[in-house]
């Protein structure tokens, strides 16, 4: 690949002119044939053929039962919920971070706890709900609350809000911290009071991040399987879960994929409004030279006062929530026994070992492959023209935008026989991370090649240097934040995800999230929280180094990568 | 004598970053009457921004008082002060029409619907961009949006209009149009008017009184014609314009006139700058600006000075020569073009004749230069 030339002069075949560029081109359309193209069309298959025709039978079947219609209102419902109460307490806390002039170690700490639930595994939220308020709930006990039913719709939309709100947060903050403040002091010299300048400047000018981070919850909560597999109960099905039992529990693997192509639709629809939006050039960006540094102004008072509450108290329940399950890991029995015990710890670090290798080796692997395709691809996109480039842009990224559930069964409908019998392999797993978390590594290291001038290229190619030390020596170096970037993003969701690889580990190989999840179903919470802690922690350790190779190379090169974590589809 | 429309007394401003303490504007003192236009001019980083927004409100000074229109206005906020800023990147609110952004100011004071299309039709009509009304900023060149700018301030009819190098962004010939456009509105609706800059073409031509700022200090404020011809420091003669700057010893003085032995061996008489006494053996600095400078074929001219020519470059109107003086001296002279006489060569020795009359002696303080 790294030999291919870039030509713009159409010539009779690319084979002919270019053979490392055909060559490249063909192995990576058969790769993406292989994990993205094919499990799509047999869920297709799965769904919408049946004895070699073509029929909306199982369609109509899964929607005849009534059980299902709630499932697929209720996943509407909850992501709807989830959007609307995650990007207002997001925007709070961006407010907060980016916009007041509280003192700065108190803004660094809102930002910090935001980070948290970014980086840990799905469930995390989940089982520290359970420890405080669900049967025997600490908190419960506390507040003397007694009973309180919160498995369900409250339970789930609470969880999956606290969850994935700091995506809306990340978004969010970098559109309020990008506006002109020029635009405030306008406002405020043509006489406008604080509270008439927030609603009519600051406000309108967040609306394309406001839609963006509603648009991305809405997707992170409809994709999400471990919240309402722990907290939604059978009072609350929704699709993703419901697609899981009805394939694990009913072995029915049509009527799983029928249930997934369901939440296929507005799983799309979602995504495709998202980009049309990236598209759409939006008139923030549209501002000369600045001219002085200026000051935001102050927010009004009683907005302010809400923040104060509201934050204050959404940061000291996530701080109380991962202190819980810190705890809950070092007791006997939660809520019987609070002893104080390591014996969970041992029990992870001696039978729960497997998990804990098998989980670091995939997530590696996952993470170096994952990456290098992403540059390789990103690379392609970026400086080539050859037919067939937006097809194979879209198609690469087509796994990111499917929920995780869906990939998981169109992987297990794939692979599942001959000549293909893939599950149960290490192969299976680390391609379905690839192929659906290298998209943020594919989009940072165009974003980033964008950015740099092709005469750079040009220039060393003019001092004698090859295409390939080119490459090598000129561009790989210019891109490595953005290679760091994908990288710490694919492996927090090598780590952490579960909602595709659930349908695709085995006794082979194991995973310390199916690890946890088995605990919570067997109900052995401090076990849960144990595995939950040490993976954590070893996500934490990564990411703080990542995060640090990351500010390194972007100070040498003096540029800025911004760092995604966006959690869609975990 | 009237209020004045502005004073500053004795205004500071210092910022406090971590551990870096700046005084951004120190001691600045200014009176400014109805209608006039001042231009602050200074290198960057010398405080004129912050200044103005001090003036505007957007910072709270650390120490002096603002009097606007003879009211203490020092801890008055932005939006009660009625005062118009033009901001350096316009600062147009991208979501809004150009209607909606001049209407602005008139919706926050609350005015009802039909006198607000009235007065943002008049403001737009001034700036003659009454067909832009529908149009978003993002429709409009980096001039109309200047115009946008102004009209939005304008149609608050505001006591005093504040702006913050508002033509930087603009290419050369449409800064020089839009120069004389502010001036001629200016003028018409007789708005007291304060214009940063750094450009000094921009200061001369369009001001009645320029304060000249360097390091958060007031070096001089004056006329342009002051300015120019009796800078009080080394700092301004050079910032305004082109200085030849010879230092010396005086060796006498009488009359506003110093004299001092000048390289060529002879006693050159000259101003003292503001007409300051200047004893026997001050370090001074004769500033000579090269316009003033003629040169004679002959160097034995009597009232000349002897001096090589290091170089000459044509730049069409002019010739500009670098001169040799000898004992380290140079000098730069400017010398209009003839094109029926030929130019001086390299090497060639040339009489050099100096206008005492616009010659100055600027002493130099123990610390400057
Ligand atoms: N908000 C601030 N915090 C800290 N220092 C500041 C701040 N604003 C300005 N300064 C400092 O104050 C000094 C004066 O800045 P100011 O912007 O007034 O300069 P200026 O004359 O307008 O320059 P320019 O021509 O570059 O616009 C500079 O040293 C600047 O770094
Ligand atoms: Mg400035």
């Amino acid at each position: 690949m790294t030999a291919a030339s870039a030509s713009r002069i159409r010539r009779p075949s690319l084979a002919l002119r270019d053979p490392a560029l055909f060559f490249a081109l063909v192995t990576l359309w058969l790769s993406l044939g292989l994990f993205i193209i094919l499990p799509f069309l047999r869920l297709l298959q799965a769904t919408f053929i049946k004895d070699g025709a073509l029929t909306l039978a199982n369609l109509v079947k899964v929607w005849g039962k009534a059980y299902n219609r709630r499932a697929f209102s209720g996943s509407i419902i909850l992501a709807t919920g989830v959007s609307l109460a995650g990007t207002l307490l997001a925007y709070l806390f961006a407010l907060a971070v980016t916009r007041t002039h509280w003192p700065r170690w108190v803004r660094w700490l809102l930002s910090s706890i935001t980070i948290l639930p970014l980086i840990s595994p799905p469930f995390t939220s989940s089982i520290s709900l359970t420890l405080a308020l669900g049967p025997n709930g600490m908190l419960l006990k506390a507040l003397g609350l007694g009973e309180l039913n919160f498995y369900g719709f409250w339970g789930t939309w609470l969880s999956e809000t606290l969850t994935y709100f700091p995506v809306a947060f990340m978004v969010l903050a970098a559109i309020l911290s990008a506006m002109d403040p020029n635009l405030d002091d306008a406002a405020f010299s043509l006489g406008a009071s604080r509270r008439r300048m927030f609603w009519t400047v600051t406000v309108p000018l967040s609306m394309p991040g406001i839609a963006n981070s509603l648009l991305l919850l809405f997707g992170s909560s409809l994709a999400d399987f471990a919240t309402p597999l722990i907290l939604g109960g059978h009072k609350f099905p929704v699709l993703p879960t419901q697609a899981y039992l009805q394939i694990t529990g009913m072995y029915d693997l049509r009527g799983g994929a029928t249930l997934s192509v369901l939440l296929l639709l507005p799983a799309l629809l979602v995504y495709g409004i998202q980009r049309w939006m990236i598209g759409r050039k939006s008139y923030v960006t549209v501002t000369g030279k600045s001219g002085a540094r200026s000051n935001f102004a102050t927010l009004p008072r009683g907005l302010e006062i809400a923040m104060v509450i509201v934050c204050g108290l959404v940061a000291l329940f996530i701080a109380y929530l991962y202190f819980i399950i810190l705890w809950g890991s070092a007791v006997r029995v939660w809520g019987v026994d609070n002893s104080f015990t390591m014996e969970h710890y041992a029990y992870v670090f001696t039978h729960g070992r497997k998990a804990i290798t098998d989980t670091l080796k995939i997530g590696i692997t996952s993470t170096v492959l994952g990456s290098l395709l992403a540059v390789v691809l990103g690379y392609l996109f970026q400086r080539f023209r050859f037919a067939g480039r937006k097809t194979m842009e879209f198609v690469s990224m087509l796994n990111y935008a499917l929920p995780g559930t869906v990939v998981g069964i169109a992987y297990i409908i794939a692979f599942n026989e001959k000549p293909l019998l893939l599950t149960g392999t290490i192969t299976i797993l680390v391609a379905a991370y690839i192929f659906r978390y290298y998209a943020t590594g594919i989009r940072s290291v165009m974003a980033s090649l964008q950015q740099i001038d092709p005469s750079l290229e040009e220039a060393s190619m003019s001092l004698g240097a090859g295409r390939v030390r080119t490459f090598m020596e000129v561009t790989v170096p210019l891109i490595i934040p953005a290679v760091l970037a994908g990288m710490r993003y694919l492996f927090i969701h090598s780590m952490t995800a579960i909602s595709a690889t659930i349908f695709l580990v085995s006794v082979r190989w194991t995973l310390l999230t199916t690890r946890i999840l088995e605990s919570m179903t067997e109900l052995q919470f401090s076990q849960a929280s144990a595995f939950s802690i040490v993976l954590i922690i070893l996500v934490f350790i990564a990411d703080i180094v990542m995060g640090w190779a990351l500010r390194r190379s972007s100070l040498r090169f003096g540029t800025t990568q911004e760092t995604s974590y966006d959690n869609t589809g975990a | 004598m009237t209020t004045p429309a502005l004073e500053l007394q004795h205004v500071a401003k210092v910022f406090r970053k971590d551990r870096d303490i700046v005084r951004a504007v120190d001691d600045v003192t200014l009176v400014v009457e109805k209608g006039e236009f001042i231009t602050f001019l200074g290198p960057s980083g010398c405080g004129k921004t912050t200044t103005l927004r001090m003036i505007a409100g957007f910072e709270l000074p650390t120490e002096g008082r603002i009097l606007i229109g003879g009211r203490d206005m020092t801890n008055i906020p932005a939006n009660k002060r009625g005062i118009g800023f033009v901001f350096q990147n316009y600062a147009l609110f991208p979501h809004m029409s150009v209607f909606h952004n001049v209407a602005y100011g008139l919706k926050s004071r609350g005015e009802d619907p039909g006198r607000i299309r009235e007065k943002v039709g008049n403001a737009l009509e001034l700036v003659g961009l009454a067909q832009a009304v529908h149009r978003y900023p993002n429709q409009l060149s980096g001039g109309e949006q200047q115009r946008v700018a102004l009209a939005r301030v304008l149609a608050l009819e505001p006591s005093l209009l504040l702006m913050d190098e508002p033509l930087s962004n603009l290419d050369a010939k449409l800064r020089l149009h839009m120069r004389t456009e502010i001036r001629r509105l200016q003028k018409r609706l007789g708005i007291t008017c304060i214009y940063v800059t750094h450009d000094q073409a921009e200061a001369l031509t369009m001001a009645d009184r320029i304060m000249v700022m360097q390091k958060g200090k007031v070096e001089q404020i004056g006329t342009p014609q002051e300015i120019y011809n009796h800078p009080r420091t080394l700092f301004v003669a050079d910032f305004i314009g082109q200085a030849n700057a010879i230092r010396l010893r005086t060796s006498g003085y009488a009359d506003g006139k110093a004299w001092a032995k000048v390289p060529g061996g002879w006693q050159l008489a000259a101003r003292t700058s503001g007409g300051t006494i200047l004893e026997k053996g001050t370090e001074a600095a004769l500033v000579i600006r090269p316009e003033r400078i003629r040169l004679e074929a002959d160097a034995q001219a009597a009232g000349t000075l002897a001096a090589t020519v290091a170089a000459a470059t044509f730049v069409g109107s002019h010739v500009e020569y670098e001169l040799d003086l000898g004992e380290g001296n140079t000098l730069k002279a400017t010398v209009p073009y003839d094109p029926n006489a030929r130019l001086h060569q390299e090497g060639a020795r040339v009489g050099v004749r100096i206008d005492q009359e616009s010659a100055l002696f600027i002493p130099i303080e123990a610390k400057q230069g």
